[in-house]
């Protein structure tokens, strides 16, 4: 397939889970700080934290107003110079799916196009403030109903393994990003469980719309420990970040075999590299060493296995080797520079905060 | 019967049609020509009021299905709707007869003009066309000739504009043989058709539209290079070429690709090495041996047509003439549509093919011409003056309802550079019954038929009819405020 149209494939669905991530994360947050343990002044700063946005936050709508619920909702949910608000990650997945219109099925563009016509309606800001609650479990079915017709209408090969791809690296870069903002919060290594600290587990397996698995596996209090290792590596959550490295890794496979690939790429490498690490890693070993290290690692190598991605097959540089699948050692002499000045991904890659 | 036990007032109830012009349902108020009668009774059963709902349905259809095209200035990610009338245009299967031969004779006529002026130009050497005015065109690549492209066919679609004249007779306005747009509408059109009004629709005996992607897709690769022979492990292959999402086609881009199978191109995504074309996929470079190009011949090629310009493929002129790839529409067809070439498509077809036209054409003015250039200089407010490569309804006037200083303006090209436009009387378009957000009212229409030539030439039966949606207006173009109407090609058993 056309690596341009690869791409759009990746962030297609990589906007699609973003935009989904972000209605979790509004609609759970707003429950949350309604518990008198809150910070007050702080109650959106952790979420805002997690998205990367704390700087444009506090220049576009200020420091002092992380306790604003309809300021921070707005932000999360319409401002459009949020380049991460549901408004911001729906527009981007509509516009590559426009631009892949004719590889898409015609089911996956109405569906998405309705959606954003919705969105952008009347009747969309009415419910926003009329039921809002609703409003975000919307978006999220709008989401799951994309992917979902996806899989169903697709062929199941390498548009869509490309697509799935960037929903499984998005979501363990999301697990990671929501783990590291509570870490901060509980202050670091953790000794004694406190009720209070306990409450915070909670509500982190909240956010990651982990609790009802969680309880399924443990069927026992959550304590920090058990937590970061059912979000870390519990090999059957969708969200937990070695499970989504794992899929990764096997739709890379596929990929490779479908391009004829004759040496693994780069990106396979840096992922197995990832996944054998956090199969091995010892719980212990990782809240000893520090969370906020290994969540770090998490995602760096997201960013880095996308970098690779963009050499591999996305964007390959101007004047390629005409026999195809050149071996991996050549490739990796060609430019280190991420960022490429040519498509459109570059300007998408930034917005991963 | 309605619910309310208001009478049902009948769609065409208080429907006039336009006096001195041809309508195409109605012979005189009230009475329908005999072989739209059955149409006008079905839709007279739907109903005034259950009609305008409809229209609605197929409006939001429309928006949601995202059948747009992309505008620079909207806020809604550039795309606008392109309105469409629910009331359908029909040509019965006699009259389809005639437009179908008559059409296919003027594109083999055209074609073969193509082959010899770009080899050796006996239509000029006898002087059937003056050599200056066709070496003049714009569009005429000198650097090409001698290179003659796979089958020798250069036009592999044609849209050519039709327009009915107050007797009712089909007349050609128009030829575009160089990326002729608009037959995604057709098919787009059919489909909301169906669903919005199924109970007419299944009245009349309808000829499907669906194939023309299929048979383009053949049209395109029986037109391959036989230079490159394809193996079965490299079969020929075929792509889209776009301008990109900003063009105003590029749905129609997109929606071709994806009808046919085969990938929608970038510039961008294609490079030439060694003379051939190469995809750059996500496997490697892939070659490329057909290429349907929606984009003009100066943004092609940077290297043959403007080293100034970032767009289109290095390069790829050079693949072209090397015969390793090949290019739908060729380059250069833009002389075949040039509109001072136009007045002179009946002499060609007597030239190349010792036959009449079948299809008659409109009367124009060659302003290279003196004694053609004193006329319309003194009667510029009955004519419409024309850019001879001009399209859009851009660039373009219409005498009889222009300002004193648009008619100014006029005069002063036309004497500055008369080689650059053509005059022709204004023709009462027909015009056709349309919903004008209340009520019916006839509005003017044209047909843009397609036409497709690989090893043989086919038709698509029906075309894109657009309409012009403002009172009195007689342009039809999209740009210009347009709708466009499904059209019905009837089978002959009805």
């Amino acid at each position: 397939m056309i690596s341009r149209v690869a791409d759009s494939c990746f962030w297609l669905f990589r906007y699609m889970e973003r935009a989904e991530s972000c209605a979790r994360l509004a609609a759970t947050n707003r429950m949350l700080v309604l518990d008198a343990e809150h910070d007050r002044a702080e109650r959106w700063k952790p979420v805002i934290v997690v998205l990367g946005e704390q700087a444009r936050f506090e220049e576009l709508v200020g420091q002092e107003r992380y306790h604003d619920d309809d300021d921070a909702e707005e932000y999360l949910t319409w401002n459009q110079k949020n380049p991460v608000s549901i408004r911001s990650s729906l527009y981007w997945a509509r516009e590559n799916a426009r631009q892949i219109r004719e590889v898409i099925s015609r089911e996956m563009w109405e569906t998405l196009n309705t959606s954003w016509q919705w969105l952008t309606s009347k009747a969309a800001q009415r419910e926003y403030r009329g039921d809002r609650s609703q409003f975000y479990r919307r978006i999220r079915s709008l989401c799951a109903e994309f992917g979902g017709i996806s899989e169903s209408t697709m062929l199941h090969e390498e548009p869509l393994d490309f697509m799935l791809l960037g929903t499984v690296l998005e979501r363990a870069n999301q697990t990671a990003r929501l783990m590291d903002v509570k870490h901060h919060r509980l202050g670091g290594r953790e000794t004694l469980e406190t009720p209070w600290q306990s409450a915070q587990w909670v509500s982190q397996l909240k956010l990651c719309a982990a609790e009802e698995s969680f309880l399924k596996r443990h069927r026992a209090a959550p304590t920090g420990r058990r937590v970061v290792e059912f979000l870390l590596r519990d090999p059957s959550f969708p969200r937990s970040v070695l499970h989504c490295f794992e899929r990764a890794e096997l739709l890379l496979r596929r990929i490779e075999a479908a391009t004829a690939r004759v040496a693994a790429t780069d990106s396979l490498k840096a992922l197995q590299t990832m996944v054998a690490h956090l199969r091995q890693a010892k719980i212990s070993d990782v809240l000893h060493a520090g969370l906020h290290e290994e969540l770090t690692r998490v995602v760096d190598t997201t960013a880095l296995v996308c970098d690779h991605l963009q050499r591999d097959f996305l964007n390959p540089i101007d004047a390629p080797e005409l026999e195809p699948a050149a071996p991996a050692a050549a490739r990796q002499s060609q430019s280190q520079s991420t960022s490429s000045s040519s498509s459109s991904s570059s300007e998408q890659s930034q917005s991963q905060g | 019967m309605t619910i309310s036990g208001v009478p049902k007032l009948p769609l065409f109830a208080d429907y006039r049609p336009l006096p001195g012009t041809y309508d195409e349902f109605f012979e005189a108020p009230g009475q329908p020509r005999s072989n739209m009668a059955q149409l006008v009774r079905a839709l007279d059963k739907v109903g005034q009021r259950e009609f305008q709902k409809r229209q609605e349905l197929a409006n939001s259809a429309f928006l949601n299905a995202g059948v747009t095209f992309s505008v620079y200035s909207d806020e809604r990610g550039g795309e606008r709707v392109f309105p469409f009338d629910l009331i359908p245009r029909v040509i019965t299967a006699e009259e389809w007869d005639r437009v179908e031969r008559g059409l296919a004779q003027r594109v083999t006529a055209l074609n073969l003009f193509l082959r010899d002026v770009y080899g050796p130009q006996k239509i000029l050497s006898e002087d059937i066309l003056p050599a200056r005015l066709v070496l003049g065109s714009s569009g005429y690549l000198e650097r090409l000739r001698g290179v003659a492209p796979p089958g020798g066919v250069y036009i592999h679609v044609a849209g050519i504009d039709l327009i009915r004249s107050p007797s009712g007779e089909f007349l050609v306005l128009e030829d575009n043989v160089r990326t002729p747009s608009g037959v995604s509408y057709v098919l787009e059109n059919r489909g909301v058709m169906k669903r919005a009004l199924p109970s007419v629709f299944k009245k009349l005996n309808v000829r499907s539209v669906d194939d023309y992607p299929t048979v383009l897709r053949d049209t395109l690769l029986e037109s391959a290079p036989s230079a490159s022979p394809p193996s079965p492990d490299s079969p020929v292959r075929a792509v889209v070429l776009t301008p990109g999402p900003f063009n105003s086609a590029y749905f129609e881009h997109s929606f071709l690709a994806g009808r046919m199978g085969c990938e929608l191109a970038y510039a961008s995504d294609l490079f030439v090495r060694d003379r051939k074309v190469y995809l750059k996929t996500t496997a490697g470079p892939q070659q490329i041996h057909v290429i349907y190009r929606r984009i003009d011949d100066a943004f092609l090629d940077p290297e043959f047509f403007r080293p100034d310009s970032l767009l289109g493929v290095a390069g790829l002129v050079s693949a072209y003439a090397a015969g390793n790839v090949t290019l739908a529409n060729a380059l250069g067809n833009g002389v075949a549509d040039d509109k001072a070439v136009y007045p002179y498509v009946p002499d060609m077809i007597r030239f190349y093919l010792s036959e009449e036209p079948i299809i008659g054409q409109v009367q124009t003015y060659n302003l290279s011409r003196k004694q053609d250039l004193e006329y319309a200089l003194g009667h510029l407010n009955e004519l419409v003056v024309k850019a001879v490569d001009g399209s859009g309804g851009y660039g373009m006037l219409m005498g009889p309802t222009a300002s004193e200083s648009e008619i100014a303006e006029f005069r002063a090209k036309l004497e500055e550079n008369p080689r650059g436009y053509i005059a022709q009387p204004r023709v009462e378009l027909s015009a056709a019954p349309t919903w004008c957000e209340t009520e019916l009212a006839p509005r003017r229409v044209d047909l843009r038929p397609f036409v497709l030539t690989g090893k043989k030439t086919w038709v698509l039966p029906g075309g894109l009819c657009r309409v012009a949606l403002e009172k009195n207006s007689y342009v039809v173009n999209s740009s210009q405020g347009g709708g466009s109407k499904d059209t019905w090609v009837l089978g002959a058993s009805t």
